[in-house]
């Protein structure tokens, strides 16, 4: 790179080297070709070094962790001015952020708690119990009856003293004590997962039974389904991250929809792809700024309200 | 040279003095960080240091700064954004495949150089050769995903080929 142009003679060798390496690369070179480079190579000594040059090229690029070098020289291009909000986005997107307002202390008794899509609440209830709510969640809180209602969304709870706490929903109740849990509600009922200690379940139909640590089990109007093993992955929300291991993308989605504001739509050959990683949720549009530079799919989007995923065209 | 008054350094110092201060306030004007600006603007007064242009000939120092300024900032804007693109890529890694902190400066400091290298390439050329290059795909299946035949591949390979070895010359 430096000042003085090449000279036409440098370029012409520069040129046979090139159209040689492509040669030899495309799997149709035969004996005679391979001879004919060869000729070439010894022809002259600046035939030799290009040759060399060329090979040192092809190995710099060989080095490098396909993946990440992948991402990174073939990312999408991007105008000068997303560039620019991205750098500033941490500061000047803060009205689209994951807004956890820290343990704000609430000395009442009852409450009727709420948050907006993309908003999470942290509070310290009375007793020292600590609650969270997750996305577009409402509980209300009765703690003269020690009891919490959740209304809708996900809360999570941590209770460290040994009086015990009665969450409640539609179809029946969750008895906690001296615990830390979430309890979720979904389109088809609730989803309880215990993170530490022990809870009671309490369904209005079938027998009561209890939910140790790292235990999680649906509850619906039929009853509780089978106990299975907690997704360690699921409570990153209470920290404002949102984690995939090899998940299918259709599924995250599903998850990142209910963090967004106004519409997220994907094409249907997008749903298996798979995920994995750990995504701050204070910025969903740079989520689906990261997924557009890993995963071979575009963002559409009209607004930033209107959003459409769709896979990226070879030919772009 | 002989015939020019004042030493080079002389003048040089001159321009830096008399509009240092605009051109920075100039890039501040397009850029979102003070320090970002100050930062470029010093670095086109190196540039000019460096290069053979000869400060007393020049007419319109301010233009010619705002031409060295407009370059530069381009250049820092593709920094930026694959910087961007690389730290998003990290960030997706399993957590046992994240390289060390060293390990990952070197190699943004690697990726800025090659895609400086690469700067200027067409876009499907430069895809080819990063597929053939960085995953290994044969002419064949590069062809497949542009839709377009294995020649043309050929033909963009040797492009790229050429055009990373000129730049190198």
């Amino acid at each position: 790179m430096n000042g003085s142009a090449p000279s036409a003679q440098a370029r012409q060798v520069v040129r046979a080297a090139a159209q040689w390496l492509a040669l030899m690369e495309s799997g149709c070179a035969n004996e005679r070709d391979r001879a004919q480079l060869q000729s070439w190579r010894d022809s002259h000594s600046s035939h030799e070094q290009a040759w060399q040059k060329a090979q040192l090229l092809r190995q710099r690029f060989a080095e490098l962790p396909s993946a990440l070098a992948m991402a990174s020289l073939d990312r999408p291009q991007t105008s000068r001015r997303t560039v620019l909000k991205r750098a500033v986005g941490a500061v000047a997107l803060v009205p689209a952020a994951w807004l956890i307002s820290q343990q704000l202390p609430l000395d009442v008794w009852s409450a009727d708690l709420r948050t907006v899509t993309g908003e999470s609440k942290k509070v310290q209830l009375a007793d020292g119990s600590s609650l969270q709510l997750n996305t577009a969640s409402a509980v209300d809180i009765d703690l003269k009856n020690r009891r919490l209602k959740l209304v809708e969304g996900e809360i999570a709870l941590n209770v460290p003293g040994t009086s015990p706490l009665t969450i409640l929903t539609r179809f029946g109740q969750v008895v906690v004590g001296q615990s830390e849990e979430c309890v979720r509600q979904g389109l088809a009922g609730y989803k309880v997962s215990v993170l530490k200690g022990t809870v009671q379940l309490q369904p209005l139909r079938g027998p009561v039974f209890s939910l140790r640590g790292g235990q999680q089990v649906s509850l619906q109007a039929a009853g509780t389904g089978a106990v299975e093993p907690f997704d360690v992955l699921a409570p990153g929300w209470r920290d404002g991250v949102l984690m995939a291991q090899n998940q299918p993308l259709g599924d995250f989605l599903r998850e990142l929809s209910t963090y967004r504001p106004g519409v997220l739509r994907w094409e249907p050959e997008l749903e298996s792809l798979r995920i994995t990683g750990s995504f701050r949720l204070e910025d969903t549009d740079r989520i689906l700024a990261l997924l557009a530079a890993s995963l071979p799919l575009e963002v559409h989007s009209r607004t930033r309200y209107w959003v459409t995923l769709v896979a990226r065209k070879n030919n772009v | 040279m002989s015939d020019v008054a004042t030493p080079p350094e002389q003048t040089f110092h001159d321009l830096y003095r008399d509009h240092r201060g605009w051109l920075e306030g100039w890039l501040r004007r397009r850029m979102s960080n003070g320090s970002d600006a100050a930062d470029l603007s010093q670095d086109t007064f190196v540039r000019l240091l460096a290069s053979s242009q000869r400060i007393a000939d020049l007419q319109e120092p301010r233009a010619y700064l705002a031409t060295v300024g407009k370059r530069l900032l381009t250049n820092f804007y593709k920094r930026r954004s694959l910087e961007q693109a690389y730290l998003s890529a990290l960030a997706l890694l399993p957590e046992d495949c994240v390289p060390s902190p060293e390990q990952r400066w070197m190699l943004l400091e690697t990726l800025q150089a090659l895609d400086e290298l690469l700067d200027g390439l067409a876009r499907p050329v430069r895809r080819a050769f990063l597929w053939s290059q960085l995953e290994g795909l044969g002419y064949q299946e590069i062809a497949e995903r542009l839709q377009v035949s294995e020649r043309t591949i050929k033909r963009y390979m040797a492009q790229a080929y050429e055009h990373c070895l000129l730049v190198e010359l």
